[in-house]
């Protein structure tokens, strides 16, 4: 009896994974390679005719987007582990969190205004009178997305990484200090080393949450070429195209899985 | 000692907020010298050692090595390299690159640096191991490449914060004087801090003892061993056993009138007697002599007889250690010979072995306070 009842207890959950997300996702998967009711790659050339300049211009903006973030999240969480005016990482401490409880497409939504040509950056800068008014232009571009990505996501890596950091041995710090090290090269050269991999599964996690992120590229960057998750949206509710909205979406999983395998193969060379 | 001093503390206070952590501190260490900071968690032993390595700024004082002030430098400006409890090597980095790292960022060349590294590895025994990361290393060898690392930039002055207190305890007597040997080899002043009486014993040139943030003593370990200037001191160097006498002194001489737990004395010192009145005598357990209350004592008068009964008796290796009840106290009393439990006996502390202090005033008539019975602040700040 006790036999069955380890696997009776798991049941409900195991049943709520299989109905709601395996199935699904078995569905979209098969469903990549269905054309007409037969099996094949169409949805796949399709995809790649239409929508190769997307699909680059996608890995290439979210993988700028997650290099920033980490060097953001790096230089955050040094200046909290290492800083020496208690009053600005009080400040820092308190500030840079906010990003984090503020949605995507809230985010889209004040880049928007911030970022137009006749935004806020652009008054400013005018007004500061660093940009003449002729030459201002709007950021709503490729240059929009990777901002509200980095302003978004930063705070969570750096959360994460500033955690790892504050758990260190400050011994560690004090005797680079001891024998003459600069604090930036203590943060390269002591600290980063010793929170690589917080950082990559920070940066993994960041990576994976901006590929899935449509409203951003919608509200910012309304024109060609755009993101795979704009492309996917416009094939759902302009054609009622499933088969290459579902082989579209396998290839972000598939570009999200370069970078957990990365992520893996670092970690593993590291606790070898 | 001023004369020819190196490293020069001049009334250091430093505090963490509104606590005060050292008060007053004054100190003078000599070219080559080894000076071990002991003291029980919390006296202010470590705050002492990161204030003279820059980590901490004292709010008053000054410290100068040798002609320069160095009381406002940071840590890498002051000549010295500490080895940290932790050890706290670079985790990424192999022991030779841990070893290294103070001479790359000095600006060395590869070569120069891969030469020095080396003499570092034979200088400790850590031939062979200089591609292994810290992971790999044994506590003692990470402990050694800790001492490397701080050896290789050639400092004027190394400072040790309990370095040997991660070690297994057999570990730690061969440490003990390798880490001697080495810096008598090397003649680099050092400064040690322990919780470990018979670690700064066995290591150092003179001891410092730190009690709530000031110097309770200072001195050759012979003279703090023998000589304990106040009843901390001598509780912290073994002498833990306490009764309390009403004598008469006069220079050198101390007259112990006889109490219901005593018999009348008279003692010659070889220092100066404390004042008359209430004294607390403090002796060890050991070079005592323990006799049956009805034996006769064949020996001259210069020592205290206690009359008490043996409690228990325990064989700790060596001699017999009793558990001695005197009055409402007790003390312990090592002895060739078992007595048993019940046996009334005499305890003879010898003049040598005695240390007399005016009593405290709140203390209680009779005999005790005791070494085992209550909990006093010594004992319990020894073992926290």
């Amino acid at each position: 009896m006790a036999r069955f009842l380890g696997p009776l207890l798991v049941s409900p959950a195991l049943i709520i994974i299989l109905l709601l997300f395996m199935l699904p996702l078995a569905a979209s998967v098969i469903g990549a390679f269905e054309v007409e009711g037969a099996y094949g790659l169409g949805n796949f050339t399709k995809a790649y005719d239409f929508y190769t300049q997307d699909i680059v211009f996608t890995a290439v903006i979210v993988g700028l987007s997650a290099l920033l973030t980490g060097l953001l999240a790096i230089a955050i969480g040094g200046y909290l582990t290492l800083g020496e005016n208690p009053t600005a990482v009080a400040i820092l401490r308190w500030l840079y969190r906010w990003p984090m409880f503020i949605p995507f497409i809230v985010v889209g939504q004040i880049l928007r205004t911030f970022l137009a040509k006749s935004g806020l950056l652009n008054s400013t800068l005018i007004a500061l009178g660093l940009i003449d008014p002729l030459s201002a232009t709007s950021y709503l571009d490729w240059r929009g997305v990777v901002i509200a990505f980095v302003w978004k996501q930063t705070p969570f890596v750096a959360l994460m990484v500033a955690g790892a950091m504050a758990s260190l041995d400050r011994g560690t710090i004090e005797a680079a200090r001891n024998l003459g090290a600069s604090r930036l090269r203590i943060l390269v050269e002591i600290i980063v080393p010793q929170v690589t991999t917080t950082l990559l599964v920070g940066l993994v996690l960041s990576f994976v949450t901006m590929m899935g992120v449509l409203s951003v590229p919608l509200m910012i960057n309304a024109q060609a070429p755009t993101m795979i998750t704009a492309d996917i949206a416009f094939r759902l509710s302009t054609y009622r195209d499933y088969g290459v909205a579902n082989a579209l979406g396998l290839i972000s999983l598939a570009i999200s899985g370069v970078a957990a395998w990365f992520y893996l193969r670092v970690n593993m060379r590291q606790s070898r | 000692m001023s004369d020819d001093a190196y490293l020069n503390l001049r009334g250091i206070d430093a505090g963490y907020g509104q606590t005060r952590v050292l008060e007053g501190i004054d100190l003078s260490i000599g070219k080559g010298e080894f000076v071990a900071l002991l003291g029980a968690s919390g006296c202010g032993k470590t705050t002492l050692l990161r204030a003279i390595a820059g980590f901490a700024f004292p709010s008053a004082g000054s410290i100068h090595v040798g002609d320069h002030d160095v009381t406002r430098l940071p840590p890498d400006k002051r000549g010295m390299a500490m080895v940290f409890q932790s050890y706290a090597l670079w985790p990424h980095m192999t022991a030779a690159r841990n070893i290294g790292y103070g001479l790359r960022l000095k600006g060395w060349r590869r070569e120069a640096i891969a030469a020095r590294v080396a003499e570092m590895e034979a200088l400790l025994g850590l031939e062979g191991l200089g591609a292994r990361k810290p992971s790999e290393l044994s506590g003692g060898q990470r402990q050694r490449v800790a001492l490397g690392r701080a050896l290789a930039v050639d400092p004027d002055i190394l400072l040790l914060d309990e370095p040997l207190s991660n070690l297994d305890a057999r570990i730690r007597l061969t440490v003990r004087h390798e880490i001697r040997a080495l810096q008598q080899r090397l003649g680099i002043t050092t400064i040690h801090v322990t919780h470990d009486r018979e670690e700064a014993m066995v290591m150092a040139d003179r001891i410092v003892i730190l009690d709530k943030g000031r110097i309770a003593q200072l001195g050759t370990p012979q003279a703090i061993y023998t000589r304990p200037a106040s009843a901390f001191v001598a509780a912290f160097m073994g002498a833990e056993n306490v009764v309390h006498l009403d004598a008469t002194c006069s220079g050198h001489r101390v007259d112990i009138a006889a109490g219901p737990l005593n018999r009348a004395a008279s003692l010659s010192l070889d220092w100066p007697a404390p004042p008359s009145g209430r004294l607390e005598a403090r002796f060890r357990s050991e070079r005592l002599h323990l006799r049956r209350l009805d034996e006769a004592s064949q020996e001259d008068g210069n020592a205290v007889e206690l009359i008490g009964r043996v409690e228990a008796v325990v064989y700790p290796g060596g001699e017999w250690r009793h558990t001695v009840r005197i009055g409402d106290g007790s003390v312990l009393v090592d002895g060739t010979e078992a007595l048993p439990p019940g046996t009334d006996v005499v305890v003879r502390v010898p003049t040598n072995g005695l240390f007399l202090f005016a009593s405290p005033v709140d203390a209680p008539t009779g005999t005790p306070p005791s070494a085992t019975d209550e909990p006093s602040p010594v004992r319990e700040r020894l073992t926290a």
